[in-house]
């Protein structure tokens, strides 16, 4: 048995819209502590992790772990159908094929029952290790989704490079090549608005914008966005969701010829 | 021409050791192919009709250039690293199949001519896709042009097959491709078929991994070799009456081909009087391969823009637009394959999750990580649970 209630139902929906095209079918993983995904693309080079939290839900009851495998377009669809005010309830019985959701208006004079059907899901959990990255990037989403943007229009990814000087962002392309530098600022109205940057060590890597582009859908969800870097590592994007949990992208890097000679 | 029936005998036996991938998802992996076996398909399939080939100026045919050149322009461009491996001297017992090949295209060479003098248009195409043949000029036309593309060529010291299993076994390559299922025989760790099928066709490319064969199997690797040899392979006849699914049962209960010979009743089957199953499984185990010290260097290099034009255009009357596009193609290409994967990274874990949809049957029981579970085990599990034929999950969780 499984019921989960959530207020802010909004967030569910920008959680949907944020992975939606980054994963097609996927594993919803419920246990007494949260409601979790992990998911990678078809080409397993970027990785989502969901958490939310039991006690962001107004009501959680999850007795045992389950997990729902869930088509995310269908899924979307349904959600879609819910108002941005509304409460939405996730159920689920043992044994059951199918999960439902229920909208219900702030004022409790409409109550929508969507059921869904679910999806045996072959998927690879993947183990990640908790790791020390060697450089930490805190800056506003809008602002790393505005860079995204508009490198891709000019090359198809993007060295991130950090320094004492900052965060430098370059491409290069057919038409030409870009250069974004942030440097760390933390003198600003409002904490949301700094740029913050720890670095152990300088770190210089290679991704594909495709991916980071389709990362910074979920910035509705945060006014922040934190980009850990290691050059041992796939670079980390997370959105935090509040007082509920995360969402985090994991990409692996591209990775010079010579290097790649194991 | 591979292992008879062992497609099926493990679409059936060991399901879960085949699985379907997209072509887009070898980006950046390392592939090996056997060449002859490509080369030899060029020539049948691409601009034949009937005795007519694709010829340069100068009529010598051009059909595998044709064919290598898109082929491998395809792969290059999915970011995937191909390395052909060349046959070499065919071990001895090949020789016999080789012999009957041969035989078989002579006789195919005179239907031929009799065919075209009675203008039989369906005998034709029949005959001519049998007279083909692969010469030596083929197979240095073919590694030129790789050469000149920047893909690494290996010439095999025997088998290309046992080569490219090799370079798999040792970690060279990710995964050997070809329509051959003696791939596996070899022990080729994965195994991809259909990798190089045309796009058109939309066929799935399909990933066998060694050690879930095994597994499912249950068998050990050895044993596995006795069962392809059983079923039919290149070395060695079959014992008439015996096919892939008899060969399975008769090695689950006898172990190993000796001890087969000793059980077999006689005279329901006839076993060929010269059988050198000895000498097939040596192949199969211990083929002439470089030893893993010695194994080339792969080394994926740019193109060589003005050779390729000079080769293909000049000497082979190809279309300059065509090759000139082909190679920004593989210019592009580049930055595909430098792509990483998560799995470099992370590795597989267990969730403690249980489905809440999926029911679990008993014989997944059967591909549990013992390589040695006898029958007797799993009885044992079903008469204790084989009434629901479902474990609950809590049991599931520790596995």
């Amino acid at each position: 048995m499984l019921e989960l209630r959530l207020v802010q139902g909004s967030l569910l929906k920008k959680v949907l819209d944020s992975i939606k095209d980054l994963v097609t079918d996927a594993n919803f993983d419920c246990s007494a502590t949260g409601f979790s995904l992990q998911a990678m693309d078809s080409s397993h080079v970027a990785l989502v992790a969901l958490l939310l939290r039991a006690e962001g839900f107004e009501h959680y009851r999850c007795d045992r772990n389950l997990s729902m495998g869930m088509n995310l377009g269908n899924m979307a669809k349904m959600l879609k159908c819910a108002g941005n005010d509304d409460i939405i309830t996730i159920k689920a019985d043992d044994g059951s094929d199918t999960v439902t959701f229920m909208f219900e208006s702030p004022n409790q004079d409409k109550i929508a029952d969507f059921e869904m059907k679910l999806m045996d899901i072959d998927s690879e959990h993947l183990g990640i290790p908790e790791a020390e990255y060697d450089a930490i990037v805190r800056m506003p989403s809008s602002e790393f989704a505005r860079i995204c943007r508009d490198l891709s229009s000019i090359g198809d990814t993007v060295v991130i490079s950090v320094t004492k000087e900052g965060v430098k962002f370059s491409t290069r392309g057919d038409i030409g090549a870009a250069n974004i530098v942030c440097r760390q600022n933390t003198t600003v109205d409002k904490p949301e608005e700094a740029t913050v940057i720890e670095m152990n060590k300088p770190v210089n890597l290679t991704f594909a914008l495709r991916y980071m582009n389709s990362f910074t859908k979920a910035t509705p969800l945060s006014n922040t966005v934190t980009i850990s870097l290691s050059s041992e590592l796939p670079v980390v994007v997370e959105y935090k969701i509040a007082e509920m949990g995360y969402i985090r992208f994991y990409l692996a890097p591209k990775i010079e010829e010579d290097e790649n000679e194991s | 021409m591979g292992i008879k029936g062992l497609t099926k005998l493990l679409a059936d036996n060991a399901p879960s050791c085949m699985k379907e991938q997209k072509f887009e998802s070898y980006f950046n992996r390392k592939i090996a192919i056997d060449a002859s076996m490509s080369i030899y398909q060029f020539l049948i399939v691409v601009g034949r009709t009937g005795t007519e080939m694709l010829t340069n100026e100068a009529g010598e045919v051009t059909s595998h250039l044709q064919g290598m050149f898109s082929r491998t322009i395809r792969l290059l461009e999915a970011g995937i690293k191909p390395v052909y491996v060349f046959d070499g001297q065919p071990p001895d017992l090949k020789k016999q199949e080789l012999a009957k090949r041969y035989a078989k295209r002579a006789d195919a060479t005179e239907d031929l001519t009799d065919a075209i003098a009675k203008g039989d248009k369906e005998s034709i195409e029949k005959f001519s896709k049998r007279t083909v043949k692969v010469t030596k000029q083929h197979n240095d036309d073919c590694k030129k042009l790789l050469g000149l593309m920047g893909v690494p060529v290996v010439e095999a010291p025997s088998e290309a097959e046992a080569q490219c299993a090799a370079l798999c076994k040792s970690g060279k390559v990710y995964a050997v491709a070809s329509e051959d299922m003696d791939s596996l025989t070899f022990g080729a760790s994965k195994f991809l078929r259909h990798l190089m099928d045309p796009s058109s066709k939309k066929i799935p490319v399909m990933e066998f991994e060694m050690s879930k064969v095994l597994e499912e199997l249950n068998l050990t690797m050895d044993q596995f070799i006795d069962l392809c040899i059983l079923s039919g392979c290149d070395y060695c006849e079959s014992i008439k009456g015996i096919g892939g699914l008899t060969a399975l049962k008769l090695i689950r209960q006898h172990g190993s081909i000796e001890n087969i010979l000793e059980n077999l009743n006689k005279e329901r089957y006839q076993i060929p009087d010269e059988w050198p199953y000895q000498e097939a499984r040596r192949l199969f185990k211990e083929p002439e391969v470089y030893p893993g010290n010695e194994e080339p260097e792969l080394k994926w290099n740019p193109p060589d823009e003005e050779g390729l034009v000079n080769f293909l255009v000049k000497e082979n009357g190809f279309n300059v637009d065509r090759v000139t596009k082909a190679i920004e193609k593989i210019k592009a290409a580049k930055s595909k394959s430098s792509q990483g994967r998560l799995e470099a990274f992370f590795k597989p874990a267990a969730t403690g999750s249980v489905p809440i949809k999926r029911k679990i049957f008993i014989p997944i029981a059967m591909t549990s990580h013992q390589p040695n579970l006898k029958y007797s085990n799993v009885e044992s599990i079903e008469e204790n649970d084989g009434k629901t034929n479902r474990i609950e999950p809590s049991t599931i969780i520790c596995l």
